[in-house]
């Protein structure tokens, strides 16, 4: 299973939901996957897309929240975790792409290739709906059981590097204001005030 | 409810905070800002709070509750302004995402620790070169009005800004004890 491959599953399964994306490959893939006004590309702030997520899934308890993650982002910001695991929002799913490498950056190891398990970890930290998924079966099944049922989930993808091709564009404020408006959001329009 | 009287700087806070409509505040405790958890949880039942493990996840968790239509606040200690420079810089800034963030100084006037003072002094610098706009809170009567403009100005900007807190507001004992240099200790 490439990375790609899984991501035009989540995408297939999110419907209208939000995906909040990492940097680098995974952002890269969600647009190739699917670009679509619900998805939050991350062009910086490498370990914060988990983050992202929880702080989403607290402002809006009525959507399902997706997160892509890498495994080298999330094992920067491991409290992420602790903190998921505490505030336990039932509608955030943090998908983990591990390919057990810093593939933006040239493929070096990450330390889950050296023993580190995402999924443990997870459940260690209090998220007790932590799978790993190693093939398309396992992966689409876990996302439609965590679409439908009370998280926070994490889902581990053992995914095969996909070397993306494409990049979404790199207009911040358009993609938070798309985004935004996708979700209900809308930053309100500019106005005057009274004189 | 038993409770403890807030000090005036403290409640400045939390009315400021409140008047800009925040709701939900984000943070990495430390002792002074203890006064503001205090008073928001005895006084301010509406404004939710959450403890991140440290500053720059507070500055993504505020993102993604800013993005889900609430104004966020991120509550920090000065030396938590280090951990979370990348995420200012390349998460908000660039999307242009408010948050209102308030700042507890260390190593400035009222320090005793000398390893508080490098970071400390580098608290505006790194604001200004990040492009995160702040100001003082100068005395514990103006704290309400700085933290409500602040707030307001974020979110009608579109823009983070902070309000840097010194120790002679928050630790007035301390007040005319000068700051360690940042080299050696006298006992």
């Amino acid at each position: 299973m490439t990375r790609l491959d899984a991501t035009r599953i989540l995408v297939a399964l999110a419907g209208d939901e939000p995906i909040i994306a990492s940097l680098g490959h995974p952002a890269y893939d969600l647009f190739a996957a699917g670009d679509r006004a619900a998805n939050f590309y991350t062009w910086g702030s490498m370990g914060l897309a988990s983050s992202i997520g929880l702080g989403l899934a607290m402002a809006q308890p009525d959507r399902r929240v997706f997160v892509v993650d890498g495994d080298g982002a999330l094992l920067m910001n491991l409290g992420s975790l602790a903190t998921i695991g505490w505030e336990r929002p039932a509608n955030l799913v943090l998908i983990v792409w591990d390919n057990e490498s810093y593939a933006t950056t040239g493929g070096q190891d990450t330390a889950t290739k050296h023993g580190t398990d995402l999924a443990a970890a997870s459940r260690a930290m209090g998220i007790a709906g932590a799978v790993t998924a190693r093939t398309p079966a396992e992966f689409e099944s876990a996302v439609a059981r965590a679409g439908r049922e009370p998280g926070p989930w994490a889902i581990v993808a053992k995914v095969a590097e996909s070397a993306p091709t494409t990049k979404p564009p790199l207009d911040y404020v358009g993609i938070k204001q798309r985004f935004m408006a996708a979700i209900g959001c809308a930053e309100a329009a500019a106005s005057g005030e009274p004189a | 409810m038993n409770t403890t009287a807030s000090p005036a700087w403290a409640a400045g806070v939390c009315a400021g905070l409140h008047a800009a409509g925040s709701r939900h505040v984000v943070y990495v405790p430390d002792n002074p800002l203890s006064h503001v958890l205090r008073t928001l949880r005895d006084a301010y039942p509406d404004v939710r709070t959450t403890i991140a493990t440290r500053e720059e996840e507070a500055f993504g968790i505020a993102a993604g509750l800013y993005m889900g239509g609430v104004r966020p606040t991120v509550m920090l200690q000065s030396s938590g302004l280090g951990n979370s420079i990348n995420a200012i810089a390349s998460l908000l800034v660039p999307y242009r995402i408010p948050a209102l963030v308030i700042v507890s100084l260390r190593g400035d006037a009222g320090e005793w620790n000398a390893a508080q003072v490098p970071m400390g002094e580098a608290v505006r610098p790194i604001c200004a070169a990040v492009g995160l706009p702040a100001r003082t809170v100068e005395t514990a009567d103006a704290a309400e009005a700085i933290v409500a403009a602040a707030g307001l100005g974020a979110f009608d900007a579109r823009q983070a800004r902070a309000c840097l807190l010194p120790r002679r507001v928050t630790v007035p004992d301390s007040a005319g004890r000068a700051a360690p240099a940042a080299q050696g200790h006298r006992a």
